[in-house]
This record gives C-alpha cells, sequence and structure tokens, in this order.
C-alpha cells in the first residue's frame, strides 16, 4: 500500500487531452464556454438524442484551468432493435472554463437528466452553471467550504490537513540507532565487552 | 446531500389547503440504502418528487487521485458493491486502452473475465429480485436468490479471495489462473441454475399480487428513457435495445451467442421480466465461457513486467523479477498522457470511465458515468401522478446501488 502522503511521480503534461491523437471511437471537439450552448443544441438536433455523462477535470497549469468535459451518444428516439440500435455514434465535447469566469450556460433546457451532472460539478469543482433550475450542491453538506475535486483541495479535507499529526508520527521522534530497549550504544558496547573477557 | 431548496413554510406545506411535504427516508427499509426522497403529495397522490442524494459519499474519484494505477482499482470496486468486478473490468479496460496494450490482453484471460461480469451481473440482478421481492411483501423469494447468490460468491471467493470485492480483475489480465475444483462448482451452478429460474418465475411472474402492484406503474416511454439518459434494462424495457455489449464489443463479446431482452411496455413488470430474461441470458454466455475455458489453457496476465507484477514463483529465482517486483510495488507503473472514455455494460447500464492520464504513476482524474445515479433521476419524471406505495416499487426497479450513486 503506497503511502498517500508521497507526491506522486508526474508527468509533464500540463494538457493531457491535447497531447495525443484520440483513441476512442468518439468524434472530439474543443469549443468556447460562449459556443457551449449553441453547439449542444446543434448537435441535439443532429440526432444526438442522448446525454450520456457531463463531467470536469481541473488542469490548474493551463490557461483555461477547468474542462467540462459533455459525453453524447445517437440514440434512436422509438422502440428499436439491437440492428437498429446498431453502433450509435459518440461524440465527445470538451469546453476549458477559466478559473476567473468559471461559469457555463445550463443544458437543463436541452436534457433533463442534466440537472444532476451540473449540480455534481458545481458542487465538486465550484463551476456555476447559469440557468439551472436548481443549483445547489448535490453530494457534499450544503454548508461544506471548498470544492474536493480541484487539485489545490487536501486529500484528507483542509480541516485534518491543518491540524497537527500526532507526535507518535512523526520522523524526528524515533532516534535511529537507540536500541529498542533503550540502552545507549556505549551501554551495549560495554555489555560486549564483558561478555568476551568472561 | 442537502436539505430541499425550498425551506418548509406553511405556503409551500400547504398550497392549496391539500397539498403537503412529506421527507421519505432516508433510513427507509424500502430505498435500497441511503436515499432520501422529498415528496410534494395531494393526498396520496405525488405532485412532485426529489430525490436527495449524497449521503453516501465517500470521494472515491479523489481517493483514486491519490493511489497508483494498480491500487486505485480497490477503490473502484467500492462503488457499485453488488456488482465489483463489473467496476473493476471497466476500469481495467479504460487503463488498457491508454496503455495501448488492449490487443495484448491473453485469451484465457478474456474468457475468465467474462465469465466474472456475467456471473457477478446474475448475483446482483438477484439481490434486485430478492429485495424488490421484500418491498412487495413476497419475502420468502429473498431466500431463494440468495441461495444462489451464495453459490456465485463462494465461485468469486475461491477464485480472487474474497466474497464481495474479489479484486480479481487487474489491469493486464486477471489475478491468477481459476483454482483447483472451480470447473466443478461452476457445472453444479450451471446445472442448478434453471430449476431455479423456473421457481422463481412460478413464485413471482404470474403471481396476480405482483402484476397488480407492477403492471402500468411508472411508465417511460422510450423518449423519457433518453431524455432522462436512462441506460441498462431499464432502457430496454422501454423498447430501445441499447446494450454495450452488443454495440461496442469488448472482451469479445462479439463472439458469444446471446440475445438483448427488451419490452415494449416500459412500466414496471416489464423492467422485472427484461432482468429475469437478462439473467439467463447471462448464463448462456456462463456456458459458452465454460466450453471455451477447457480448450484455452495459456498465461492469464499480460507477460510485461512494466504493466503487470512478475509471478510470485519467479521472484526467489530471478534477479530481474525481484526487481522489476519492487519497483512495480513501490512506484506502480506508468501511463502514458491522455484521455479515454470507456464504457461498458454493468448490471445497471452503461458503466463508463473518463480516465485522464498526465503521464504519471497515478491517476489523473477517473470520472465514473455512474449508470445507478442517472437511472434514479429519471424517478423525477416517473413518480409524479403516482401513488406513494407505488414510488417504493419504482425505486425497486430501477435498481439503484448508492455506493456508486453518491461514490
Amino acid at each position: 500500500m503506497p503511502s498517500t502522503q508521497s507526491p506522486p511521480l508526474l508527468g509533464g503534461a500540463i494538457d493531457p487531452t491535447a497531447v495525443r491523437p484520440p483513441i476512442d471511437d468518439a468524434i472530439i471537439e474543443r469549443v468556447e464556454p460562449s459556443r457551449v450552448h449553441d453547439r449542444l443544441a446543434q448537435l441535439k438536433a443532429e440526432g444526438y438524442t442522448m446525454l450520456l455523462d457531463a463531467g470536469a477535470a481541473d488542469y490548474p497549469q493551463r490557461a483555461p484551468r477547468f474542462d467540462v468535459v459533455y459525453h453524447l451518444l445517437k440514440m434512436p428516439l422509438r422502440k428499436s432493435s439491437v440492428t437498429e440500435v446498431g453502433r450509435p455514434q459518440r461524440y465527445r465535447l470538451l469546453c476549458g472554463v477559466p478559473e476567473e469566469r468559471a461559469i457555463l450556460p445550463t443544458a437543463t433546457d436541452l436534457w433533463k437528466s442534466a440537472d444532476w451532472a451540473e449540480r455534481e460539478i458545481f458542487d465538486l469543482f465550484g463551476i456555476t452553471f447559469e440557468g439551472h433550475p436548481d443549483l445547489r450542491r448535490i453530494q457534499m453538506p450544503n454548508d461544506w467550504e471548498g470544492y474536493p475535486l480541484r487539485k489545490d483541495y487536501p486529500l484528507r479535507g483542509p480541516a485534518r490537513e491543518r491540524s497537527p499529526r500526532p507526535a507518535f508520527a512523526l520522523k524526528t521522534n524515533v532516534n535511529a540507532g537507540t536500541p529498542p530497549s533503550g540502552r545507549t550504544l556505549e551501554a551495549l558496547q560495554a555489555q560486549i565487552a564483558k561478555a568476551r573477557n568472561a | 446531500m442537502s436539505l430541499s431548496a425550498t425551506p418548509l413554510t406553511p405556503e409551500v406545506v400547504s398550497k392549496d389547503g391539500n397539498a403537503m411535504v412529506l421527507s421519505m427516508g432516508p433510513q427507509h427499509p424500502s430505498t435500497h440504502g441511503v436515499l432520501q426522497i422529498m415528496l410534494e403529495i395531494e393526498g396520496e397522490n405525488i405532485v412532485k418528487a426529489e430525490p436527495e442524494i449524497g449521503y453516501l459519499h465517500t470521494g472515491i474519484e479523489k481517493n483514486c487521485e491519490a493511489q497508483f494505477w494498480s491500487t486505485a482499482q480497490t477503490n473502484v470496486e467500492r462503488m457499485d458493491y453488488l456488482a465489483p468486478s463489473n467496476n473493476a473490468f471497466c476500469y481495467a479496460l479504460a487503463v488498457e486502452k491508454l496503455l495501448g496494450i488492449t490487443s495484448d490482453i491473453p485469451e484465457r484471460a478474456q474468457l475468465i473475465r467474462v465469465l466474472n461480469a456475467e456471473l457477478t451481473r446474475i448475483a446482483s440482478h438477484c439481490v434486485w429480485l430478492g429485495t424488490g421481492g421484500i418491498d412487495l411483501g413476497a419475502l420468502s423469494v429473498f431466500f431463494y436468490t440468495f441461495d444462489l447468490r451464495e453459490n456465485i460468491l463462494d465461485l468469486q471467493e475461491s477464485s480472487g479471495g474474497a466474497r464481495m470485492h474479489p479484486n480479481y480483475i487487474r489491469v493486464g489480465g486477471v489475478n491468477g489462473d481459476l483454482p483447483d475444483g472451480y470447473a466443478e462448482r461452476l457445472d453444479a451452478l450451471i446445472e442448478k441454475f434453471p430449476g431455479r429460474m423456473r421457481d422463481l418465475r412460478a413464485l413471482l411472474q404470474a403471481n396476480p399480487i405482483l402484476q397488480d402492484r407492477m403492471i402500468d406503474v411508472g411508465i417511460m416511454t422510450p423518449e423519457d428513457a433518453v431524455q432522462w439518459n436512462v441506460t441498462g434494462p431499464s432502457l430496454r424495457a422501454s423498447g430501445v435495445a441499447y446494450d454495450v455489449r452488443k454495440a461496442y464489443p469488448y472482451s469479445g463479446y462479439e463472439t458469444y451467442d446471446f440475445d438483448v431482452p427488451t419490452r415494449e411496455e416500459g412500466d414496471s413488470y416489464a423492467r422485472f421480466l427484461v432482468r429475469l430474461d437478462e439473467m439467463e441470458e447471462s448464463m448462456r454466455i456462463v456456458e459458452q465461457v465454460r466450453d471455451r475455458l477447457r480448450k484455452t489453457p495459456g498465461p492469464v496476465m499480460i507477460d510485461d513486467t512494466k504493466v503487470a507484477p512478475p509471478p510470485k514463483e519467479t521472484i526467489a529465482l530471478s534477479m530481474e523479477a525481484l526487481i522489476h517486483h519492487f519497483k512495480y510495488m513501490t512506484e506502480g507503473f506508468r501511463v502514458p498522457p491522455g484521455d479515454v472514455y470507456q464504457a461498458t455494460e454493468s448490471p445497471r447500464g452503461e458503466l463508463a470511465y473518463y480516465i485522464v492520464s498526465d503521464g504519471g504513476n497515478r491517476p489523473y482524474r477517473v470520472r465514473t458515468r455512474p449508470p445507478s445515479m442517472y437511472n434514479l433521476q429519471s424517478l423525477k419524471g416517473m413518480a409524479p401522478g403516482n401513488l406513494i406505495a407505488d414510488l417504493v416499487v419504482m425505486i425497486g426497479s430501477l435498481d439503484p446501488v448508492f455506493g456508486e450513486v453518491d461514490r
């Protein structure tokens, strides 16, 4: 079990979504926050009837700090067999959101299912969705401070991170080289010499 | 987790003298976990239902970011605790896609993965059927289904070492081959299964009380189901035959002969029947896997000591193996940067991971697409117009697991 306290071996990628050709079968597109709602509406009109998921990721080193990722699916809106459904096309829409203006238009007017997804992004990343009918925390308690899935949010939470670690867990408390019985090195050597002479 | 947005002022509590707000849960026997539902009711009729989730939030996605790629797998298994192998399966596939080793996974490992995924699907549906029966007052079903589930958990224990969270499916393959005696026990299960399903169908399917409670309750049209982002058996009960195993086959699902059960009605009874049929289809796949396993010997883990730990027996003999083992356990392995979306069919629907790697030895971001959460959300559209007593049936028919809803 690795210690969660040790720093990760950081990869160099500041924006991992940009360094590699896509390995998925989805169509991938990146849009500006101002265009995201129009684009989603356009895609919905093109037949991407299902908003499979909306999630976010935090890249603190990058210029627009957050990415909100929409996964769309081209799904028939009627009863259909396996062959009719076939292999529905996937679409991934990424939207960079700057930290200074972490606001996006809501997609709840297009898909009802966007409701909880957007609430979760708001709750865990602090990105506001304009026009959302009921934007409040969903996973964390209402009076929670901070946004837990941001990279600068400590793993154990701010309260526990502030509190001092118990004395027995500090490295400096363990005097390396002291035998467990509490005897000093000199006492030990004296005992060995005594045993040899005897 | 939060209380309703609208405070319970007298105006809300009695709008026109009749409506009132009722909080159901979070400690309610038939919510299958810690689910609170703020109900606006008029008499016994539901006007509005707002599920409040988050009581079981454990920050699994955040925790994954602090773990190695290999140890984060232990965390994701805890999400859908009724189908842990399906979570591990999806996570392993996603990481393998990022590593670019999808085609290098040994054939036998893929068979064992499919075997575990399908057995877990049956076990998960057993829990749903048993607890769903209890919701409706059919107490004895629980014992029949849990007996069947127990056989599957025994198999899991013998192969993975643990009953509930075996952590058997790993990145690169599975952890060790199937033990001696596994095949015989699997044969016994396959032999027992049809009779047990006959019993269950006889007990439930034609039961007039159950039909009265379920038919025409919580109807979802295909448009509603797609709009509310419902997947899995609940979507297929509305007539849309979307199954990730058929649409985007993984681990050789395209080579198995199985059907995707669908129903047209879209009510709770249809969802119930689809799941029953699905258990039998899963068993069909299990039988095919059993036959192939006999003919397919070979390794069950990828032969790449950067991704998988070297076999235990080589560690005492080979210096390189010892070094690899040490590096693997203390530093983990690195994954090339990039992002990937990997979808699989879990017992509850499309379970997917959107995983980002920055090139380091820990996942940068593990986003789950939780099927339970989106299925449960559809309750908001489904419940209004129904009776409070039927709400229990509807929750049961959606089969949410709160470890996954709240994560």
